[in-house]
């Protein structure tokens, strides 16, 4: 698929990113990264001075400052985007709510960050939006409520982690860190399993997603554009290994001349309580039981 | 960038430091199989996989553990695991592979259990 990415640089001329200041830690790290690819950096104070400057001219990347209120840097993306509709954004924030996550993916951030930021994960979502040719399609989000999200993500593993870091940007205070981390790694192994083998990493092949947010659970359901499989029949993974044997599958693979691998699924089902393909097996539903609140519902 | 992978020797070990994640994305776990399969082949036999650094793993980077494992094994050598903590220390305990694949805390310890128990003759 083609898509016109530019919002009115021409490639060949030095990049420049537009940074609202985030105090001394974030903005040494964002120097660093956008520096040693070459790229020129204009810091502003906030947001005020961000769009003035966003107007009157385009840069190839924007970063928020962790200041401003969620809502707020959304606001100004939408702003932004009238004018320059492909512009990357990625919004660094210390004050938010989930539903302005999914605002913030709607509105087609490349990416969101909540404190306390992880600066390593920072760092390479920088060097993806500076290296990404095109993005703009990648995330759909079809409805969202903060319990119930659908949205459409397309087959390649950029989208694919764009995705989970906006998930894991979600910090709802009602699910400990440790099981949505669990959620998140095992959502992540099955979404690239259906990218991969469902959608042969097409970038005009998108997989279907829902996360559904219930009072005792997390579930995420993802439908890939494949034909499916049975997971009897699958010998090249280790979820169709007898019951303790890690190594099988791996002769398999060699033998067909696949990547080493094999273990999502396996990985998934132990991360997650309950594992549920349909019968064509090109959908599935991940569940994660929470113990119920420790203060007695009234 | 996302992996970066240094090499060391501490006798006849060899030492792979790792930093960063192994993860499918931008091929930073093929990266790390082609570095460690060439090891194998070059005759290294007596491999120390430092995994302190190491942030984040998925199923891409246990399967390269697994399958380095197996390939020395194959050949009468041996793979070790040094201080995997965090998120990584979690799915490598998933996979039951702590208890499989020797695992230190400390590498003096993790390199002395490389040497043979032999015999010290009396004076």
């Amino acid at each position: 698929m083609t898509t016109h990415c530019s919002d009115g640089a021409a490639p060949t001329t030095e990049k420049t990113a537009l940074v609202v200041e985030s105090g001394r830690d974030i903005d040494e790290l964002l120097t660093s990264v956008l520096a040693s690819e070459g790229w020129r950096i204009q810091r502003v104070v906030d947001n005020q001075h961000l769009l003035a400057l966003a107007g009157a001219k385009p840069f190839d990347l924007i970063v928020t400052g962790r200041k401003t209120h969620l809502a707020e840097d959304v606001e100004l993306l939408r702003k932004i985007r009238s004018a320059r509709p492909h512009v990357r954004l990625i919004i660094l924030t210390d004050k938010f709510t989930p539903g302005d996550v999914i605002a913030a993916m709607r509105e087609g951030a490349f990416s969101y960050f909540s404190a306390p930021f992880d600066a390593f994960e920072l760092a390479e979502m920088v060097r993806a939006a500076m290296a990404e040719p095109c993005w703009d399609d990648g995330i759909e989000v079809l409805s969202g409520t903060p319990e119930w999200i659908s949205l459409t993500a397309r087959c390649d593993l950029a989208t694919a982690d764009r995705l989970v870091q906006f998930l894991h940007g979600v910090r709802d205070p009602s699910i400990p860190e440790a099981e949505k981390d669990q959620v998140i790694l095992a959502f992540r192994e099955i979404l690239i399993n259906a990218m991969e083998h469902g959608g042969h990493f097409d970038t005009s092949q998108h997989v279907e997603i829902s996360f559904i947010r219930a009072r005792r659970a997390i579930a995420c359901r993802v439908k890939d554009p494949g034909k499916g499989f049975s997971l009897e029949e699958l010998r090249h993974a280790a979820a169709g290994n007898s019951p303790g044997d890690l190594f099988s599958h791996a002769t398999v693979r060699d033998e067909q001349g696949m990547r080493p691998g094999g273990f999502g699924i396996l990985l998934a089902k132990k991360l997650v309580d309950e594992l549920i393909y349909n019968e064509k097996g090109n959908e599935v539903v991940l569940v994660k039981y929470l113990d119920p609140p420790k203060t007695p519902m009234i | 960038m996302g992996l970066q992978i240094s090499i060391r020797k501490s006798g006849d070990v060899t030492i792979v430091d790792l930093r960063g994640r192994s993860t499918i994305d931008d091929g930073e776990s093929e990266s790390l199989s082609n570095q460690l399969q060439k090891l194998v082949a070059n005759g290294v036999r007596k491999l120390l996989l430092n995994l302190a650094d190491l942030a984040k793993v998925d199923s891409s980077g246990v399967a390269i553990i697994v399958r380095t494992f197996v390939s020395l094994k194959r050949e009468g050598g041996d793979l070790k695991l040094l201080s995997p903590s965090g998120l990584v220390l979690e799915v490598l305990t998933v996979f039951r592979l702590i208890s499989t694949i020797p695992t230190f805390k400390n590498e003096a310890e993790a390199l002395a259990s490389f040497q043979p128990r032999g015999y010290t003759a009396r004076p």
